[in-house]
């Protein structure tokens, strides 16, 4: 196993930046999800450590060599596809030991490696299948097995489990993770899917336009997004967005809404938001840490219901506040009605503020 | 379901005899094309196995009272002089055909692979270029070549012709194999590369074994356009000796107009070996044509 480093890695492609300038380091034996929305530059990120496609600029670091000019074969590497990618020729055994053949591997150890490879993977009766013969969640094992057989310094994996069925995927999601914590491997992990990179990586990635947005394990990209994209991206449902305006009267910072409103913030918060050198400031808050009263309390804003959504577990509400719609939860039992007059209060300790103008989060000094 | 049987019988009955109706006039007329198609070279067998007087009679002995195998022990026979002119059509038929093939096959594969992976400046307008050849007649490019080939010093060779060929075939060879190519996935050939092959392992080991239907029907199709050949042939070559089997037939056909039996039995041996290639290979052949029409 080894480490990963990116350093200012760059791909254009004419004038288009697919990935700009990022840097990150993957430690030896870590899980990393790059995470982020379509075109992103995820996918290009891990071909370019793959060595699929060749980068612009920067350094491409494995282990303790530097990899930027190495072919694919010789960077010591395996990769899990999307579409699994299993030569449809050849059998599942086969599958399992063209990477060893082409190491040219004495024929008794590929035996012994194909047959160890597939009982770990409980796919020993699969060895004579082709491909097509095999399910999908058969088919993503094999490729998976393809990968291990090899014993790599570094597994790369794109977007492996989009291709399986919802219920197929949480269970191969455990199954990865198992796998990652029993062979301690380093794992660089690409996915849209915000869910799966929480819940398997040890860090994760987030990605926007070909920019590293933010790097850091997922409970700290959770509490802490960086910026407003992130904070929007991780979390199901999507933390809301408030667009307000702050202004201090009395010693006291304010923000006010769209509809006449005003907030006063904590200390603590006020202190982040008085080096702002915009009015413009944006509320974040989740579903989780906004309550909602049917009559205003103190320290309550007044909302409108828009849309109630009830899960079984809980009820989502979404409401219209000063143009934004806010996500809250509620127990199941607190029947709302939609355009229901009802009040929010924010838990100002877990709330995040964004600079309205640059997106980025405001930091306690 | 069980209302609509219910309900509308007559209605479901009377639709049933309309689609018969169709479907048995789709059988007539295929029977009927069947025979078109079928019935010359059916006569074209029987002929040959009869006597030079019998293929004459009128009305025709619709099968011949003493079938004979002279005529075809006769072009096989290299003792006498029709026996030496077929066996040398035959050959230099076979020749033309097979180098022909070969060398369209070695062009067309890294051709169509490149048009179908790569990106290059000029891959629209070359891709382009190639088919644009298909889309003249022939016979356009007769005079032109023919004056090309003699200032190459190639008129009466072999190599006048298998040139020309591969200015027809390749196009087609190379647009065929592009649909084969564009149908595996790219990521066949980058696990290939991960798991250790070069870019050239990868594509012989892993990308021209799933090509091989494709490149069994480029082979099959450059064969059988460099052996049913005439108009090229017969204006590039004059010497006797270096004659392929179309041109040769035709001459056979001049020179012994009465001599249908062993015309006939030259024609059918001309066509056996594009038929033993079609039957065996023709599943490829259909593969490839269809190929790419949808999406797996």
């Amino acid at each position: 196993m080894a480490h990963v480093v990116l350093k200012d890695l760059v791909k254009t492609y004419g004038g288009f930046k697919a990935v700009n300038d990022v840097s990150l380091t993957v430690n030896d034996g870590e899980f990393v999800a790059l995470v982020g929305p379509s075109g992103c530059g995820k996918t290009t990120t891990l071909n370019l450590v793959a060595g699929l496609i060749p980068i612009t600029s920067g350094d491409i670091v494995i282990g303790d060599r530097v990899v930027n000019d190495l072919d694919p074969k010789d960077r010591d590497i395996a990769m899990v596809f999307q579409n699994y990618a299993l030569y449809p020729q050849k059998s599942v055994y086969k599958n399992l030991a063209f990477p060893l053949q082409m190491r040219k591997l004495p024929r008794d150890e590929i035996d012994k490696k194909v047959k160890e490879a597939a009982r770990v993977l409980d796919m020993t009766h699969l060895l004579e299948r082709k491909p097509r013969e095999l399910s999908g969640g058969q088919q993503q094992r094999v490729a998976l097995g393809r990968a291990l057989v090899r014993d790599p310094a570094v597994f790369l994996m794109d977007e492996p489990l989009s291709n399986l069925d919802a219920k197929l995927r949480v269970q191969m999601r455990s199954e990865i993770k198992r796998f990652h914590q029993d062979l301690k491997a380093t794992i660089v992990y690409v996915t849209h899917d915000q869910l799966e990179a929480v819940t398997m990586a040890d860090k994760m990635a987030v990605m926007n336009g070909g920019l590293l947005q933010q790097y850091d394990s997922p409970a700290q990209v959770f509490a802490h997004p960086v910026n407003m994209f992130v904070a929007s991206f991780i979390g199901s449902p999507a933390m809301s967005l408030i667009p307000l305006e702050a202004s201090t009267a009395n010693g006291n910072t304010v923000l006010t809404g769209a509809e006449g409103w005003s907030l006063e913030l904590s200390p603590r918060n006020a202190q982040k938001v008085a080096g702002a050198t915009t009015r413009k400031v944006v509320l974040g808050a989740r579903h989780s840490t906004i309550k909602l009263h049917k009559s205003a309390v103190a320290g309550s804003v007044p909302a409108r219901a828009y849309t109630v959504e009830p899960t079984g577990d809980v009820t989502f509400v979404q409401a219209l506040l000063s143009g934004a719609i806010v996500n809250v939860s509620v127990p199941p039992n607190i029947a709302i009605a939609p355009d229901e007059q009802i009040w929010l209060e924010f838990d100002q300790e877990r709330m995040h503020l964004f600079d309205g103008e640059t997106e980025m989060a405001f930091q306690a000094n | 379901m069980s209302t609509i049987a219910g309900t509308a019988p007559r209605g479901q009955t009377r639709r049933r005899i309309r689609v018969d109706g169709w479907r048995w006039a789709g059988r007539i007329f295929l029977v009927f094309m069947l025979l078109y198609t079928a019935l010359p070279m059916i006569w074209m067998l029987i002929t040959s196995i009869k006597s030079g007087f019998a293929a004459m009679q009128f009305p025709p002995q619709w099968w011949p009272d003493e079938p004979t195998l002279a005529s075809y022990q006769k072009l096989l026979d290299p003792q006498n002089s029709v026996g030496q002119d077929f066996l040398r059509f035959f050959w230099n038929s076979l020749f033309v055909s097979t180098v022909t093939t070969i060398l369209s096959v070695i062009v067309a594969v890294p051709a169509a692979y490149a048009f179908s992976r790569f990106r290059f400046p000029g891959r629209n307008f070359l891709f382009f270029a190639v088919l644009l050849r298909n889309m003249f007649p022939a016979v356009i490019f007769l005079v032109p070549l023919f004056i090309l080939m003699r200032m190459l010093g190639l008129v009466n060779t072999h190599g006048s012709l298998i040139l020309t060929y591969l200015t027809f075939g390749l196009p087609l060879a190379i647009w065929l194999l592009k649909g084969f190519y564009d149908n595996i996935p790219v990521q066949l050939e980058q696990a290939a590369r991960i798991d250790g092959a070069t870019r050239f392992q990868a594509f012989i080991l892993i990308v021209m074994p799933l090509s091989t239907p494709g490149i069994i029907a480029t082979a099959i199709y450059s064969f059988i356009g460099a052996w049913n050949e005439y108009i090229y042939a017969y204006t590039f070559l004059s010497k006797n000796e270096q004659l392929t089997l179309p041109v040769g037939i035709q001459r056979f056909f001049s020179e012994n107009t009465t001599d249908f039996p062993g015309l006939m039995a030259a024609s059918f041996m001309m066509s056996v070996p594009v038929v033993v290639l079609f039957l065996v290979l023709q599943r490829y052949f259909v593969r490839a044509l269809t190929e790419g029409a949808v999406k797996h």
